[in-house]
């Protein structure tokens, strides 16, 4: 029998070593604007690879019958007509791994930040197939924003898919800065003291068809606040090519998904998506797909949900991991029924509305509290913020309703008024300078104060100074009550006692 | 020149008809085209051209092209034809070239279909892996 093996074996030697490789081929027959036509390629499967002479690559996005349709990766006008094109048989792929972390990286994971080349020995294929039901677990942890009008209102867990939307500098990419800087900040409070089965959150910025300056910007904020070292940027900016630009945010989706796959962590900013159906408009185009409302082509919604559904909480059997998705939507004049931000606002599960008339009364962030939901987030908000966060949406929303009568000033009866105060000072509280994430626990025990009155006595004008020397007192004075606080997760009785203590003080100190 | 639709789908009408068992066939793509030019249907220069197309696409699927880097002897040529057609039938069309720059080895391609062993292909493929 070993005999008969062994002669297998060697036919199979023999085969192997025939360097022979069967590949298939096609000519150039049209190079334009990044897409290609590309005539032969019988046998081009979708999606797949193709190269192009002088190491360039391109993807099969158009199988017709006599031709392939492809863009190109890379700078086109080194093509020619008449060209020999190559399928590889391969997907587009891009590193992924902890490599990545602290890095500047283009739409296909090739390092622009001039530190060297990246140390990552796994790839993963750009389009990936979303996690199924079977693997996915409902949302049930925290991600804080640090922003405490989001956090306290609008809370987003781990898996959950926000997407924050609002007209051009209403501040959209700062409640996603803020937020990646807090995650850095949590990681390194967590890291310093050694928090048993604390989960760390790494964070993805994929820029689409952004100005340099504004990713330079970001790149210098990041590292400004340390927070770089837990992020990774993926940048498509408005001067790289329209595939680029399409392949980006996919990319960057990848890129978390290594992280899910392996029990941590990822946040993903799309920044911003109104931006990546535009060039996902131009390459459908050009490459003659027909054209449906506003020119988009009719697989508009497929482009978003394939790459949102990507962003889920798996269960423990499966890595434990998550993914969370911030999508940003940039409106035009407020109009949130145009076509992409529906179909945003649609697929996601729950959405931060800035409103510019907010914004220049000096409410940042301007969130709209009537327009913006979180779906799921109230499932991962931590007990301490559900009790003392649980009413303050709706006194919020009836201030707003109510605010037009305030200039009836005292023709009004006493609720109203104590609707009216309170929301005043509601407002005034959830005012937070950009760049400058609080801790949860810290957000609790100002709510908490807020809650049980103490606020109430001061006069509105003042309330932000109150704050600001209440924060001061709790970080340098309380620190031991507000480290109680993140590790018990709740006010029971003893807590409250503390707290109120540490409130009644204050309130003695402040004049 | 710009090729309408409608010429497009009568170019495709013309040249199915002129297919037998598959094959494209001479005798009846002559007769097509001929009738084609004597009516003169509505542009009927743009039919002819998408027409020309698909019959060199037809005819290029149907050829093979031996590249080698030293022309090949008899014995050799004769071993390769006989094995293409058995591979791909008898009708399909032979072309030998020879290509110093490749080296050494054989690269065929039959339609779009490369085979490459040639050893420039081999450095070509080694160097992307370095």
């Amino acid at each position: 029998m070993s005999s008969i093996l062994e002669d297998l074996e060697s036919k199979i030697q023999g085969i192997q070593s025939a360097s022979t490789t069967k590949t298939n081929v096609g000519l150039v027959r049209e190079i334009g604007d990044g897409v290609a036509r590309i005539e032969g390629l019988s046998g081009a499967m979708l999606n797949e690879m193709l190269e192009f002479p002088g190491g360039l690559y391109g993807i099969a996005l158009n199988l017709e019958e006599t031709e392939v349709g492809a863009i190109i990766l890379g700078d086109y006008t080194k093509v020619r007509e008449g060209d020999e094109v190559k399928t590889t048989g391969r997907l587009l792929e891009v590193p992924v791994g902890k490599g990545l972390l602290g890095r500047v990286v283009d739409a296909l994971g090739q390092p622009i930040d001039g530190k060297g080349p990246i140390q990552s020995d796994t790839n993963y294929p750009v389009e990936k197939i979303a996690p199924g039901i079977i693997r996915r677990k409902s949302v049930s942890q925290p991600v804080q924003t640090g922003i405490m009008a989001i956090d306290a209102m609008i809370p987003v867990g781990r898996g959950q898919r926000e997407l924050i939307i609002g007209d051009r500098a209403t501040g959209k990419t700062t409640i996603a800065v803020d937020t990646m800087i807090n995650q850095a900040n949590a990681n390194k409070a967590a890291e310093a003291a050694g928090t048993p089965g604390y989960r760390p959150l790494y964070s993805i910025y994929v820029a689409v068809g952004q100005k340099n300056a504004n990713i330079a910007r970001v790149v210098k904020t990041l590292e400004e606040h340390d927070a770089l070292k837990y992020t990774i940027i993926v940048s498509a900016s408005a001067s790289d090519s329209a595939t680029n630009q399409y392949i980006a945010p996919f990319a960057g989706a990848s890129m978390g998904e290594w992280f899910m796959d392996n029990g941590m962590d990822a946040l993903i900013v799309y920044d911003d998506l109104s931006k990546h159906a535009v060039a996902y408009r131009q390459v459908s185009l050009l490459l003659k797909r027909p054209s449906g409302r506003e020119a988009y082509p009719g697989d508009v919604f497929y482009l978003h949900s394939r790459l949102l559904e990507r962003s889920a909480r798996v269960g423990e059997q499966y890595g434990n991991g998550s993914v969370t998705a911030l999508p940003i939507i940039e409106t035009q004049a407020g109009d949130v029924s145009a076509y992409i931000p529906t179909n945003v606002i649609s697929i996601t599960d729950g959405q931060i509305y800035l409103e510019t008339d907010l914004f220049y009364q000096g409410i940042r962030p301007a969130v709209s509290v009537g327009l913006s939901v979180s779906r799921v987030g109230s499932a991962a908000q931590i007990k301490a913020m559900k009790q003392v966060a649980g009413k303050i949406k709706g006194d919020l929303a009836q201030f707003r309703e109510l605010a037009a009568f305030a200039q009836f000033g005292s023709d009004l009866d006493a609720r109203t008024k104590a609707t009216l105060d309170r929301g005043q000072r509601i407002v005034e509280l959830f005012k937070q300078p950009q760049y400058s994430p609080m801790a949860v626990e810290l957000q609790a025990a100002v709510l908490f104060a807020m809650q049980q009155g103490y606020v109430d006595a001061i006069p509105v004008d003042r309330v932000k100074e109150f704050q600001t020397r209440l924060q001061e007192f709790l970080t340098t004075r309380k620190a031991e009550l507000l480290a109680k606080i993140l590790a018990k997760g709740a006010f029971d009785k003893e807590l409250e006692a503390e707290t109120k203590t540490a409130l009644d003080e204050f309130k003695n100190l402040f004049k | 020149m710009k090729i309408s639709k409608e010429a497009r789908r009568f170019a495709r009408e013309l040249f199915t008809l002129s297919l037998t068992n598959g094959r494209l066939d001479a005798g009846k793509s002559k007769s097509l085209t001929d009738q084609l030019v004597a009516e003169k249907p509505r542009s009927y220069a743009q039919i002819l051209r998408e027409y020309a197309r698909l019959a060199r696409l037809e005819l290029e699927r149907r050829h093979a092209t031996i590249d080698s880097a030293t022309s090949l002897d008899g014995a050799e040529t004769e071993k390769l034809r006989q094995d293409i057609a058995s591979r791909f039938g008898a009708d399909v069309t032979i072309e030998f070239r020879t290509r110093p720059e490749l080296l050494g080895g054989l690269r065929i391609q039959v339609g779009s279909d490369v085979w490459d062993g040639t050893v420039s292909n081999r450095l070509h493929l080694l160097s992307q892996q370095l």
